[in-house]
Order: structure tokens, then sequence, then C-alpha cells
């Protein structure tokens, strides 16, 4: 039980080091969003709220040891099977899981909200337990564009679509189309705010476009021939297409142009705080007073698209274009 | 064609390369040997632009390295010490990247990566995420960037270690033909015998500071043994426990 017990320990140690996941939370655009509007939101947006919530913070600590450490170290079977049942209780979500449970049992919340929390702590759990390392073969299919920076933009495509917020601003999306294909119209304001909620789904991953680079990827970028504002524009043609894709079905020029407001307001802690991310959680953004300013410039750039003219879409290119010019030159003298 | 003139890096108090004097001539071989920590690798990243030096001056090529970093960035080939490989890019992705990026057209590009990957045995892996890779892959991978653009001076940080032995060779052939052609190559190693094959030069360096340099030629022992008299000698401790019956 001493090896178990001093196992134990580290993980907790490990775990209290590592687990950057409430951080992360906290500086999440949509978050902010869903906690401001908590007491006028329906059950779909509650869904997708605690989707947020409980995604990143359900992970299994045991993987902060690396497998082969841990095949390695003379455990008895019993030991193993120990270390499995009691290291999921490091994470203090699954205490929370637990005193819900009791809760339910005792009827001060309903069953169906435990299974519903339980459950996504479960997938959660899960997720963080497969492989879905950078480099999964669905990755492959990502599609080619022109000019020299073509494998670029595919690289930070494939990043993006390594972040959860991507598979928020999705769900968003495609809950619009399915809800009209079953034959229901939306009002005119609901395609507006249906696209401000996209676009804030993945603004706080223009506030760390480099994130899932590693200094491995810094590096590299430092070394290659090519100039500032053409790192950044590779960066921001794969984050505008998913924005494109996304905002289609909706009102597709807000949505550019709150996109454009994201990565032009996103620019300066994207280069000069460049603040690491893990995959399959949801980017982290610098601080939530630099988000929640960040969603309103978003928001009004849309409305003011939306609802006037399409030609307000140019000062947020001006913005966007100055943004990727000075931050360009930024990058280039960092040393 | 490398030269540096007092080049220093300071991190607070503390001076990580502390003056240094360095000259290597078009075509030759320059091997830097140092212990961990010695600033073997920083001296790399201020010669390559990764890394601004806090005095002192860099030439390569005869370009200044401050006044000139995109020219000269388009005539180095560097394998730095984080390797600089991208998670979601292919082994080949990572090629076809070079070669758009350094200008050359497409059938180029992909007659160079098809050479380079077969070369250095990396065809099995070409689509292969560099993030799944071995780390001897990886440093293939870096090592065929650095290559691919046929740059005029190769920075190389450790390109030996962990990578086997057949390619090892095959890496210091490489090396050894492209200095014959003049490209100037500038590597810093621990495998002190792949060291003493290949150097026209050898340079030491000791917590920041040169304390040997000098043509190959002109050790006054062999290298292994200069090394260990000059940088730092192996001192065992005696750790009695080791190899002792468990108690």
């Amino acid at each position: 039980m001493a090896r178990l017990a001093a196992i134990l320990k580290a993980l907790w140690r490990a775990f209290q080091r590592g687990e950057k996941s409430f951080a992360s939370l906290a500086g999440n655009n949509f978050f902010l969003v869903a906690v401001l509007f908590l007491g006028k939101a329906g059950s779909f947006l509650f869904l997708i709220m605690g989707l947020v919530i409980l995604f990143p913070l359900s992970t299994d600590p045991l993987r902060k040891i690396p497998a082969s450490r841990l095949a390695l170290w003379p455990l008895e079977r019993r030991e193993r099977w120990l270390l499995r049942a009691i290291s999921p209780w490091v994470n203090p979500m699954t205490w929370a899981i637990a005193a819900l449970a009791l809760w339910a049992a005792r009827g001060s919340v309903t069953v169906g909200l435990w299974a519903l929390a339980a459950g996504l702590f479960a997938a959660g759990f899960a997720l963080s337990e497969l492989p879905l390392l950078a480099g999964a073969a669905m990755w492959r299919r990502v599609p080619h564009f022109p000019g020299p920076l073509d494998q670029l933009v595919r690289k930070n495509l494939r990043e993006m679509l390594s972040t959860l917020d991507f598979y928020c601003a999705l769900l968003l999306s495609a809950s619009v189309g399915i809800y009209r294909l079953l034959g229901r119209g939306l009002p005119a304001e609901a395609d507006l705010a249906m696209t401000v909620l996209v676009v804030v789904a993945l603004s706080s991953y223009a506030q760390c476009l480099f994130g899932l680079d590693g200094a491995g990827g810094w590096s590299r970028y430092r070394l290659l021939p090519l100039r500032g504002w053409q790192i950044l524009a590779a960066k921001d043609a794969a984050f505008l297409m998913v924005v494109a894709v996304l905002a289609a079905p909706l009102a597709p020029l807000a949505g550019m142009g709150a996109a454009l407001v994201a990565l032009a307001m996103g620019r300066r802690p994207a280069v000069e705080d460049p603040r690491p991310q893990t995959r399959w959680r949801f980017s982290a953004g610098t601080s939530p007073v630099y988000g929640i300013v960040e969603v309103m410039a978003m928001a009004s750039a849309a409305s003011a698209i939306y609802l006037t003219s399409a030609l307000l879409l140019a000062p947020c290119v001006a913005a966007w274009a100055g943004s990727l010019w000075w931050y360009g030159r930024r990058l280039e003298t960092q040393g | 064609m490398i030269s540096c003139r007092n080049l220093t890096r300071r991190y607070g108090e503390f001076t990580a390369v502390d003056s240094l004097n360095l000259e290597v001539d078009a075509g030759g071989i320059c091997v830097f040997l140092g212990p961990n920590g010695a600033g073997k690798s920083t001296t790399v990243k201020m010669l390559t632009g990764l890394l601004a030096p806090s005095a002192g001056s860099v030439v390569v090529c005869g370009l200044d390295a401050a006044a000139n970093p995109q020219k000269l960035k388009r005539l180095i080939g560097v394998l730095p010490e984080d390797l600089g490989l991208f998670d979601d890019l292919t082994v080949e992705e990572h090629l076809l990247l070079t070669g758009a990026v350094y200008g050359l057209d497409r059938a180029e590009t992909h007659r160079r990566t098809s050479q380079l990957l077969h070369t250095l045995s990396l065809e099995h892996g070409r689509h292969t995420f560099a993030a799944a890779c071995s780390h001897g892959m990886r440093k293939k991978t870096s090592f065929a960037m650095a290559l691919l653009p046929n740059p005029r001076a190769l920075f190389l940080d450790e390109p030996f270690e962990s990578v086997d032995p057949v390619t090892s060779r095959i890496m210091r052939d490489l090396l050894q033909t492209a200095a014959r052609r003049g490209v100037t190559v500038f590597l810093t190693s621990h495998i002190l015998s792949v060291a003493a094959e290949i150097a026209t030069q050898v340079a030491m360096i000791r917590k920041g500071k040169i304390v040997w340099n000098s043509p190959a030629g002109e050790l006054p022992q062999s290298l292994e043994a200069h090394y260990f008299e000059l940088v730092e000698s192996p001192v065992v401790e005696e750790l009695e426990w080791l190899g002792s019956p468990p108690s």
C-alpha cells in the first residue's frame, strides 16, 4: 500500500500543477457569454454550457503518469486495479458528481439532471482516455489551398479542428440547420444572434492562435523565410474559413465582420503573450475582461453589418489588415 | 563564411555565452563541443537568428544577421535543438512546406523531397504526422528540411543523437559532400567519435567561454582525450549500493 500511496500522492501533485481547465474556462468567451445570459437561457443553451463546463474538467488524472512508466513500475495486479479505482477521485469533479448523485437520491435534484451531468462527465473522462493526438488519420483529408502557404494553412486548420471551440460552434450552427430542416422558420434576429454565438464560440481561439504550435513550431516560424504578416495570414485564413462555413447558413457577412474583429482584437495576446493550449479542450483566452470587450466589439460589428449595411464590413477589414501589418512586424522582432 | 565577434547572451545575472569569437571558413565543418548547459545551443540559436544576442555581432555568408534576418534565412539550413516541427504536419508535408516557402518550384520540391525521403529512410513514414513519429524520425525530418533548400551554411544542433547507425553514416556523408562543394557546416555534438571523424575545425565551450578553437589537425591528442582534459573529466562517484544484493 505504501507504493500506491506514493503514486497517488505524486498524482495529486501532478494533477494540481497541471490542471488548467478552470483557468481555461475563465478565459473562454463562450463560457463568459453563457454565464452572462444564464438567467435568460433555454434548456438548449444549458446543455451546451454543460458541455463547455464538464468536458474540460472531466479528465482522467491517471493520464498524468506516462503509460510506459506506469507499465514499468513493479505493481501487483491488485495494486493496479486499486490505482485505477482510486485515481478518478483525485479529480474534484468526481466528488461533485457523487454529491449530485446523493442529492438526486434525496430528491433535491432530478435523476435526469444527474444522469445528464454524469453522462457528460463520463464522456469527457472517456475522451481524455482516447489517444486523440495531433495527427489522427481524419486530419489527412484537409483540403489543399493555392500558394506557398498551403501546408501552413492546412496545419492551422487541423489545429483548429482539434479544439472543442470548433465543435461547440458546429453544434450551434448545425442546430439551426436541423431546426430549419424540420420546417420551422427562424426570425431574422435569431440568425444574427446565432451568428454572434457561433463566432463567440470560436473567438477565444483568436487570442491564442499559436497555442498548439508548441516550442518546435515557434522555432520553425522564426527559421522560415516568411514575413510575420504571412505567418499570421496563414493562421487567419484557417480561422476565417471555419467561420465562413459555420456562418454560411446564418448571417455570413455579419459573421465575417465579427470574425475579423475577433482576429484584430485577439492579435495582441496571440502574438505578445502566446499561451500554450491543450488539444480537445476549450481555448483559454487572456482574461475575462478582455474577452467581454472582445465579445461586445464582435457583437456590435455583426449587428451593424446585419442591421444597416454590408459596407460596414470595410472598417472591420481595415482593422484586421492594420493588426496584420502591425503584429506581423512585432512577430519578426521578437527575440 | 561564419563569423562572430564578442557574441554574448545574458539571462539576468547569468551569462550563458560570454564574448564568443569564432570564424568558420567556407567549406569547413566546425564541430562545437561542450557539456550540457555549456552554451552550445544558445550559440546556435544566436547564429541562426532564433535568439537575439545581448552583445556582439554575427556575420553569415557575408550578411550581418541582425541587419538582414530575412535574406539570411534564405541562405541557411538549420536543425534546431527542438527540431522545429509542427505536430499537425506529416513528414512529407514538412518538406513540401519547406520547398514552397523557400521558393522552389513544385516539381523541384517534389523531386528533392522524394530523394531526401529515400536517402534518409523516411519513405515508410512519409505520411506519419510529426506528433506520432519516433524521435529519430523527427530528427531526420528536421535534417531533411535543413538540406532541402540547398543552403550555403548549415547549423545543426546535435544531429547525430538518437538516429540509427546507418542514417548517422548517411548524414555524415551528406555533410561531407556538402562541405566539399563549399557549404559551411556548424554543428554541435556529444558523440566524440563522430565529431572526430568529420570535423575540419574543433571548438570547445565550457561555462559559456571558448576553451579551445583550432583546425582539427592541430589537436595535441585525440579529440576525446583533449575534451576530457580541457572541458570535463569523467569522475565516477562510488555508489556503494549499486550492484549490491538487495537487502
